[in-house]
């Protein structure tokens, strides 16, 4: 190897360093290693069971059998997972609807209208809850008031009727992300080059066809994209269950989020258990699955993507 | 005509369930607990800011040091999180080395993974390093995103790689031509700065978990203004849900455009 050579993997090698060193630093540092160490402090013993099982045993897999045996835990789940595919259609529905109807009104009120609906998505969690909780909520709340006596029913009281807790969280999640999916979707659209409407415009296409063969096929990996990211949040969802419900799960639990549930049994104020090991084992169960389902999803989107080319 | 018309009137109500309930915040900030409580009254009886000077009082909570805090962090945080991460894609997308791929598959790991599922583990790591409490290692600990990451890969694949080469002519290494092309890609580093500052400035269980019962960030500040027990008039809890949507606001309304064009261009690539 030349001397000239040497420098020039030299200087490619300290580029790259300057490139991705700190980003694989950090990575690794608050990334990796917790991960880990979450893994090993998941098979560790809890501080439940300490004098309860011989010490041999203490390495196992105990911890998530203790999480996958607990009614609780399967309970939170149930709801994560309602509480996410809900959250999921409605968000992308009508965040589509609207991104499209945008186009029906003049040029200049688009923006502005744009940003008027993202509004719900700049406030903070905690505001959306506390605003929910005295705007929405109440027997002269807002959802009482022009949807449920209108229809000559009576009053429901939103927060403490546990078939009404888990679609007021749900309403929450819509209500916040629908201005930032139609924001993504309203660029995507505006990103179809004109002459295809032009062509559809000049064969006669109806609504429904130029939906149908432009529109949707030019936003599908967006209203994709959209559904991954939502998912994800949704499966991590905290600050609007935990100020909307004050950290509990709701009356009969029926409103009880797997973070929340997670933060319960690792710290005191919850359900005071102070179960780490168990806690991490719950994290670890629900992140990998989150993970194996959203990676499947995207080599499924991808592989179709390639056949239809 | 008469489909655009429905369509028209089903805008026109997702315009006002956006914005009724927040100008309905802002005009209850005046208001007593008694207006509060009936949501169907829109304007308060006097607009006395009471609930504004009780919050910048100190009586419940420093508030100018939170909203000084949730800014610092927010902001830094953002910076930071913009410099490494447009780093990262620049080399993935104009650079050539072995590992691109696996680099590209930890950044999708990382947005993959709920961020509330990690925090535990977070917590518990930087328990044991004696980090907790700190409002710097709060900071530094989201800066590896893998969400920036994968969005500065696409932005940069769109410099033309005539560039590149003109660069790798004029003798500049990878890390000189990143530098160069920085003021290229200014409106998506904007655009970048502003959703990830949102996103941290949004942040609920890190914070609660590693900074102490003193250091509250606003998520923390508005749980516990809305908290019962404390008997703090609501007015003051809804106050600091405006003073703590003003800085994203503005800066939405600020840069709104740049945004909207940065997402458009992120889309076609």
């Amino acid at each position: 190897m030349s001397e000239n050579q040497a420098t020039g993997i030299g200087e490619k090698i300290s580029s790259l360093l300057f490139l991705i060193g700190p980003f694989v630093l950090l990575w690794g540092f608050f990334w990796l290693v917790p991960l880990i160490g979450s893994f090993e402090e998941s098979l560790s013993l809890s501080p439940q069971l300490v004098g309860k099982i011989a010490s041999e045993e203490q390495f196992t897999l105990m911890n998530y059998s203790r999480a996958l045996n607990d009614g609780k835990f399967i309970k939170s789940l149930e709801n994560t997972l309602i509480f996410v595919t809900s959250t999921v259609a409605i968000t992308l529905s009508i965040g589509f609807f609207l991104a499209c109807a945008l186009f029906g009104i003049p040029k200049l009120l688009r923006g502005f209208s744009l940003f008027l609906l993202l509004i719900p998505s700049l406030a903070l969690p905690g505001t959306l809850a506390n605003l929910f909780y005295l705007f929405f909520h109440g027997k002269s709340g807002a959802l009482n008031q022009f949807l449920i006596i209108p229809l000559g029913l009576e009053p429901i009281n939103w927060m403490m009727n546990p078939s009404w807790i888990l679609p007021c969280l749900i309403f929450q999640a819509v209500w916040r992300w629908t201005g930032l999916i139609t924001l993504l979707l309203y660029c995507g659209m505006r990103a179809i080059p004109s002459w295809q409407f032009e062509v559809a415009r000049l064969e006669g296409a109806t609504s429904w066809n130029r939906l149908s063969t432009i529109i949707y096929p030019g936003i599908k990996h967006l209203l994709f994209f959209g559904g991954i990211f939502l998912f994800v949040d949704g499966v991590a969802s905290f600050s609007g269950a935990y100020n909307l419900l004050g950290g509990s799960g709701g009356v009969l639990d029926s409103g009880l989020l797997f973070v929340t549930y997670a933060y319960q049994v690792a710290f005191p104020g919850g359900a005071g258990r102070f179960d780490l090991p168990l806690a991490t084992a719950m994290c670890i169960l629900v992140a990998v699955f989150t993970v194996l389902i959203s990676w499947f999803c995207i080599h499924f989107h991808k592989q179709k993507h390639r056949q239809e080319w | 005509m008469v489909r655009q018309l429905i369509t028209r009137i089903c805008l026109a109500f997702m315009l006002l369930l956006s914005v009724y309930p927040f100008l309905w915040m802002i005009l209850s900030s005046f208001k007593t607990n008694r207006e509060i409580y009936n949501p169907s009254q829109l304007l308060p009886q006097f607009f006395d800011p009471f609930s504004y000077r009780l919050l910048f009082s100190g009586e419940f909570i420093d508030f100018y040091e939170v909203l000084l805090r949730s800014v610092l962090l927010s902001g830094g945080q953002a910076i930071l999180a913009c410099l490494v991460t447009a780093a990262v894609g620049f080399a993935l997308a104009k650079g050539r080395f072995r590992g691109k791929m696996i680099l590209t598959g930890v950044s999708l790991l990382v947005i993959l993974y709920p961020k509330q599922a990690m925090n535990l583990s977070l917590f518990d790591w930087m328990a044991s390093m004696e980090m907790t409490g700190s409002s710097y290692s709060l900071l530094i600990s989201g800066v590896a995103s893998g969400l920036g990451v994968l969005f500065f890969t696409q932005v940069f694949r769109k410099i033309p790689d005539e560039l590149m080469d003109l660069a790798r002519v004029e003798g500049e290494s990878l890390g000189e031509s990143f530098l160069c092309f920085l003021p290229l890609v200014k409106p998506a580093m904007i655009t970048y700065c502003i959703l990830h500052f949102f996103l941290c400035w949004q942040d609920h269980l890190l914070p609660l978990l590693i900074l102490g019962a003193e250091q509250l960030t606003l998520p923390l500040a508005l749980a516990k203004l809305a908290d019962s027990s404390y008997r703090i008039p609501e007015a003051v809890g809804l106050a600091a849900g405006v003073m703590a949507m003003i800085p994203l606001l503005a800066l939405f309304a600020i840069f709104f455009r740049q945004i909207r064009t940065a997402l458009s261009d992120w889309v076609v690539s």
